[in-house]
């Protein structure tokens, strides 16, 4: 539920812009057998079902994806200092999703304006996504995830998840670790340990093809794949974990203006970072029997000058849009080995000072807030076959700018379709997640999920002031999730 | 993956006579599957090496310095080096075929090198075993009766005849004192069915019904 950004002014822009960043945030990722060839071990070592992490799967990921049992091409100096290692198998993955979505109402079809009718319902998807991985080991501390996806809404190939990471481990006095790293990615959350946290959290997997809330906080996918972040970590006895660190922006498929070159960025490329944006995240695991519990907080700190487009630039100056996400997360796993059960939950508090948003008159008022809940249930019989209920709400303050409702009609204009507006410009969103899994084979996933909403876009009945209701957009998910 | 065959007894092979050839054919048996040629002194890059891979690696599963929390992985603390090296060497072998060994050790163990197996072994022996875990007062009782007198009327030997009274295990034999009851469980049953290759125990674990199982297991987690 995520992904609403600000243009100062076109708010149909930043309407369509949501829109495509939520589509873009969305898409998901993970387990990959890259891995378990590197490490020689079957995926249930580091996932309960995948893409969650067990305790030894975060200690692979704080690790540096490094772990591996394949015999290696070395290469070392005289002073036995490794120069290369390099496994004999390249850590490449591939993943494939197709998915059928239905539509509780189709959608209105804008293709003849003025013409009342409805677009078809159904969509089908093959693939709904397909994923290129190199995942795994690239040097004896160095090790990434990368991620290259070819999407269905667009068309196209695209970069998506990314996290580069070199790590070492010392050990202390007491013969507990330090587990010390640095980690380059393109998403925040997405070096996170625990799938309580937004990239890796529930929903695994969403369609594309659904109706997305306008509102969602800037940490929960918004920034995805268009930053760069450099942030630095330390896990003490694979319990307490801290990590700070650094965003900027690195807009995929921007330009300069004069010399056509990937940078620096300019007035034609929306929403850009002020500077660079902190990010920071404490967590406490403790390990006891089957179960294992985490408590943690995390935040970013992030200004955004609105920018412009090509057409209608606006300079990288002035005042910005100034969000603080500050959030915390649970998760609790009890791993036994025919019952799996796991609880995750996050909430997250962001406060927008959007100065430059209010001077350009595009927002009814400059501070806003926004306030996200989710909270999901897991259990599965013997990894093969199970279930998650997930609860989502997303409440904050009312801004016509930000959640707009639909234009006075004119003259000749075409009725508003709505679906994506806010009748009384709020951004509520709430309801349920369900969803069942089958996996016959432990990399092969068959899922049905079904998203009932209780409020959309600020309310139930009529809420985009067009007509449409909430559950009008109730989704059903057919989905086949496959990795090699 | 190959299974041993399960060893046939004869029909009188029941009671002491059983009894006392399973011992002797138990401590052959263990003895060279626990033997190895790298009994040689360990040197101190290896040993700080195995010591780096048992915290930071091991660690995540089979817990600080051995002593799992978690009873799905062993505690290996205390553990007598012979025979953690000889299930490093079975694992990377691919001889040990339990569920988890397959799907966690075999990889884990393929790349070691046969000294750090050796100095993994000493690793963990040199730690301090974890203390036990009090279990039903009841099912301790029966557990201890089994295993310091095994099932005489099934030709089961008492386990304490080859795992040391306090079941501190010996040179060729494991330590089962503190061990998770949950892991014990399952490696009777791997060596009931056989995906766990040890013909004698195989032969323990058959006869023993599942409660009596359950209270062998419950007394050894209980123990110091």
């Amino acid at each position: 539920m995520s992904g609403f950004r600000i243009d100062v002014r076109l708010t149909s822009l930043a309407t369509l812009g949501a829109l495509a960043i939520y589509l873009a945030g969305s898409t998901a990722a993970w387990a990959v057998p890259s891995f378990a060839r590197q490490t020689g071990m079957a995926c249930e070592a580091c996932h309960t079902v995948y893409p969650e992490l067990t305790h030894f799967g975060r200690a692979f990921k704080a690790n540096g994806y490094v772990l591996d049992n394949l015999k290696q091409l070395r290469d070392v100096d005289a002073r036995k200092q490794e120069l290369l290692e390099l496994s004999q198998m390249p850590p490449l993955s591939i993943m494939v999703q197709a998915s059928y979505t239905q539509l509780s109402k189709s959608l209105p079809d804008l293709s003849q304006a003025g013409v009342n009718g409805l677009a078809q319902n159904g969509t089908a998807e093959l693939p709904q996504q397909l994923s290129l991985f190199y995942a795994g080991k690239i040097a004896p501390h160095l090790g990434g995830f990368i991620q290259l996806t070819y999407a269905n809404d667009s068309g196209t190939f695209s970069i998506d998840n990314t996290d580069l990471r070199y790590a070492n481990m010392k050990v202390l006095p007491n013969e507990h670790s330090l587990v010390y790293g640095v980690s380059l990615n393109n998403n925040p959350t997405v070096q996170d340990l625990y799938n309580s946290t937004p990239a890796f959290g529930f929903p695994y997997a969403a369609s594309n093809a659904a109706v997305s809330p306008l509102a969602g906080t800037q940490i929960d996918g918004a920034l995805a794949q268009n930053v760069a972040g450099l942030t630095a970590y330390l896990w003490w006895n694979e319990s307490l974990y801290a990590e700070f660190g650094v965003y900027r922006s690195a807009v995929q498929g921007a330009t300069n203006s004069i010399t056509g070159a990937a940078g620096p960025l300019d007035g034609t490329t929306s929403n850009v970072i002020s500077g660079t944006a902190p990010y920071w995240r404490v967590a406490y695991e403790y390990n006891r029997g089957p179960h294992s519990i985490e408590l943690g907080a995390y935040g970013l700190d992030v200004g955004l000058y609105p920018g412009g487009t090509p057409s209608s630039p606006q300079p990288l100056s002035g005042p910005d849009n100034h969000f603080s996400d500050v959030a915390g997360d649970l998760q609790y796993q009890y791993l036994g080995d025919q019952h799996l059960v796991s609880v995750a939950a996050t909430y997250i508090d962001e406060t927008m000072h959007l100065d430059a948003s209010y001077a350009a008159g595009a927002v009814q008022q400059s501070h806003n807030d926004l306030k996200t809940w989710r909270v999901a249930t897991t259990y599965y019989y013997r990894r093969m076959i199970g279930g998650t209920l997930g609860f989502f709400s997303t409440t904050g303050s009312t801004d016509a700018g930000l959640y707009p409702s639909c234009p006075a009609p004119t003259e000749g204009s075409p009725p508003c379709a709505g679906v994506v507006t806010s009748a009384n410009n709020r951004p509520e969103t709430k309801g349920w997640i369900a969803e069942v899994n089958y996996l016959p084979w432990l990399n092969t996933k068959f899922s049905v999920q079904y998203t009932k909403y209780n409020d959309f876009n600020g309310g139930g009945n009529n809420y985009d002031g067009a007509g449409r209701s909430a559950s009008d957009n109730n989704t059903l998910y057919f989905l086949i999730w496959f990795s090699y | 993956m190959q299974f041993a065959k399960t060893i046939k007894f004869g029909a009188d092979g029941r009671g002491t006579a059983r009894i006392g050839s399973l011992l002797a054919i138990g401590a052959l048996l263990f003895a060279a599957s626990t033997s190895n040629g790298y009994a040689q002194e360990i040197d101190s890059a290896t040993k700080a090496h195995a010591q780096r891979l048992a915290i930071g690696v091991c660690g995540s599963c089979h817990g600080s310095e051995g002593r799992s929390q978690i009873p799905k992985y062993p505690r290996l603390a205390g553990q007598n080096a012979k025979y953690l090296a000889a299930q490093l060497r079975a694992f990377k072998g691919q001889t040990r075929g339990d569920p988890d060994a397959v799907g966690y050790m075999w990889g884990m163990a393929g790349n070691l090198d046969e000294p750090v197996i050796d100095a993994l072994g000493e690793y963990y022996a040199a730690q301090r075993p974890a203390p036990g875990i009090p279990g039903n007062p009841t099912l301790v009782a029966q557990g201890q009766q089994i295993y310091q007198s095994g099932v005489p009327d099934k030709g089961v030997p008492a386990c304490a005849s080859c795992h040391g009274p306090d079941a501190h295990g010996t040179a060729e034999f494991p330590r089962l004192a503190g061990q998770h009851s949950q892991y014990l469980i399952k490696q009777l049953s791997s060596f009931s069915n056989n995906m766990r290759n040890q013909p004698v125990m195989h032969v323990v674990a058959q006869d023993l019904s599942q409660a009596q199982l359950k209270a062998v297991a419950e007394f050894l987690q209980a123990q110091p």
